[in-house]
């Protein structure tokens, strides 16, 4: 792996597949892009994985070719549409990272009930990730699998536990997230989506909680434990800004990848406003 | 892209559809129409016209929210006295009463799951019955003594009786009650978004976060009776629905179910949107368009003959209050001053 620095933006620019400069049309596009203005990250475990090959069919981020890196990507919550990209692009990272996981020489070593369940997860992110692209048609989220930091994915692919405990943070984002954009939704069809999305999120995040209880946790009741649900029976909840923090923390998502700031306009008081959010440091 | 536009007049409920008949009815004499109906309305496109008459047809009133929240009152308590007598704790000594056999065979680790959950529906009976006198209503008086566990509508004897001595058959019940939780507050959400109302919002928010806590309910039952049959690949471990009807309440391990009780399930996982269903309908901004979840592009990675099925399990589906009410009647004893059913 070298690094190189990236003119104007003082950031370490990575390039995963030493042998791409080899090619002259990527030494090309990879100098054309510095010049451009610096939107090139280059992704260490897509080289380990690929080996230099193009096809891209043994990258642990999914079949077919791995797009380049995505930036700037912002979301305008004033309109449902603008909800669900938001939505989309949480969609995108489980399922990338679903598909990794499912892909990984650490998944082997799961139990059969484990595989079942991550096998599930997978297929469910995968299919609310297509579901999303294609009711947003011209408005999709771009494909963000090469925006995602390869060598922190590696990391967490090296053991269950990362596994997991990644796997059930993104699980409560997730309902905490579309518990919190509802109100905001004008539409009862695309508030009725979000809640057909929403169970089958906590579904999960009850499950990985079961197999997995955060430190502390008794494992017979986590699955829905008195640090996720408030005094009031109610599951956890976040608002937009909270949940992009949230993933941000995760450190999947290479910096750029978001404009800053991403949440180009919040919700119009029409739409309603903010409540106080519940989460905990370890769901 | 797998967008059927066509659809835009199939997907939506038949109920929806009466209202847009009487709101095109209204515009026709003379009321109030948004440019954007004007629009649609000129350009003779039907589609654009109904989508847009679909959206403002939504608006729901704040009677609506009393009514929604009302609803939920009554059955959080259905499912909060069921596990008190489930548990022996029941204020009623018959409803403990009944459950003793029952009881007695239910493992420690699953009974504190049952623990859990109890204490999360009673503390939805109880945020219930604060909040809805702060929107105006009234709050009906419930008691363990006005339901009938069995399905039996008061004979004590219905076709769910089995739960009280077989530990399948109540985990199966248990599962039952959870699921039709889940999917009575989805199917209520709707009446709950009223644009422009902050208190409508306030009260969304929390039935979504009480819904979602059903989901991790139902969940945890559905990992439970997984651990308890290994071999039936319906209850998965992931705590989802798999397909629709009784297929989808993993009824495998219960001998010789009642007739009653098959037809109840297939009431519990079906309806007019069974569980089932792939196709959703999303409103874009400009029109509403079904979309079919299990025939996508971009699928690749996921097994060809498991994308049907997996397309099942991604999205959860409502229940209309009525088919809510039909499923939960007979567990209920008929008093009509209460209201429901």
């Amino acid at each position: 792996m070298e690094t190189r620095e990236e003119p104007g933006r003082g950031e370490p620019l990575v390039i995963a597949r030493a042998g791409d400069l080899m090619f002259a049309s990527t030494r090309r596009r990879f100098v054309q892009r510095l010049l451009a203005g610096g939107a090139v990250m280059m992704l260490p475990s897509v080289f380990s994985a690929c080996d230099g090959s193009d096809d891209g069919n043994d990258n642990p981020l999914g079949p077919g070719t791995i797009p380049g890196p995505v930036t700037g990507v912002s979301f305008d919550l004033r309109s449902d549409v603008g909800i669900f990209r938001l939505v989309h692009t949480l969609e995108q990272l489980e399922g990338a990272f679903y598909t990794a996981v499912v892909a990984s020489s650490t998944f082997a070593s799961f139990s059969a009930e484990e595989k079942e369940l991550f096998v599930d997860l997978r297929n469910t992110e995968i299919i609310h990730r297509e579901f999303l692209r294609t009711a947003l048609g011209s408005q999709a989220v771009p494909d963000i699998r090469g925006s995602i930091d390869t060598n922190v994915l590696s990391t967490i692919l090296s053991s269950r536990t990362n596994i997991v405990n990644t796997a059930r943070t993104f699980e409560h984002i997730g309902v905490a997230g579309l518990n919190g954009a509802g109100k905001y939704l004008q539409d009862a069809r695309n508030l009725l989506l979000a809640g057909k999305f929403a169970s089958v999120e906590a579904r999960h995040a009850a499950a990985l909680r079961d197999i997995s209880p955060p430190a502390g946790q008794n494992a017979n009741t986590a699955f829905a434990g008195d640090d996720i649900i408030d005094a009031n029976g109610r599951d956890v909840k976040l608002e937009a800004g909270a949940v992009l923090t949230r993933v941000a923390a995760t450190g999947l998502l290479r910096s750029g990848t978001l404009a800053s700031p991403a949440i180009t306009a919040a919700p119009t008081a029409a739409q309603g406003v903010p409540s106080a959010d519940f989460f905990p440091a370890n769901p | 892209m797998e967008e059927h536009q066509q659809t835009v007049l199939d997907g939506i409920d038949p109920e929806i559809t009466e209202r847009l008949v009487s709101r095109r009815d209204a515009i026709r004499r003379g009321a109030a129409a948004s440019s954007r109906f004007a629009a649609g309305i000129a350009m003779a496109s039907v589609p654009v016209a109904l989508a847009a008459l679909a959206k403002e047809s939504f608006a729901q009133t704040p009677a609506d929210i009393v009514d929604v929240l009302k609803f939920a009152f009554i059955l959080e308590n259905l499912e909060n006295e069921f596990y008190r007598a489930v548990l022996g704790t029941s204020a009623v000594a018959a409803q403990n009463n009944a459950f003793a056999p029952v009881r007695a065979l239910i493992p420690d680790a699953a009974k504190q799951a049952i623990q859990q959950i109890q204490k999360h529906e009673q503390q939805h009976v109880d945020f219930l019955k604060a909040v809805i006198p702060q929107f105006g209503g009234t709050v009906v008086t419930i008691t363990a003594n006005d339901f009938d566990f069995t399905g039996g509508n008061g004979t004590g004897a219905g076709p769910f009786i089995r739960a009280t001595t077989e530990l399948d058959f109540l985990l199966l019940a248990t599962q039952a009650f959870e699921d039709t939780g889940v999917r009575a507050y989805k199917g209520q959400a709707g009446r709950l978004l009223i644009n422009g109302n902050d208190n409508a919002d306030v009260a969304l928010e929390s039935a979504l976060r009480i819904h979602s806590v059903e989901a991790r309910h139902a969940a945890k039952i559905r990992r439970i009776r997984r651990a308890r049959n290994p071999a039936d690949t319906s209850l998965r471990f992931s705590g989802y629905v798999r397909g629709g009807g009784i297929a989808a309440a993993g009824a495998g391990n219960i001998a010789n179910p009642p007739a009653e009780v098959v037809a109840a399930l297939n009431l519990i996982y079906g309806g007019a949107t069974p569980e089932s269903n792939t196709q959703h309908v999303v409103f874009n901004g400009t029109s509403a368009v079904m979309i079919d979840a299990a025939t996508l592009t971009g699928l690749d990675v996921i097994d060809a003959t498991e994308r049907t099925a997996a397309a099942t399990q991604a999205f959860d589906e409502p229940l209309t209050k009525d088919e809510v009410i039909n499923i939960v009647k007979n567990f209920i004893k008929d008093d009509p001053a209460r209201g429901l059913p």
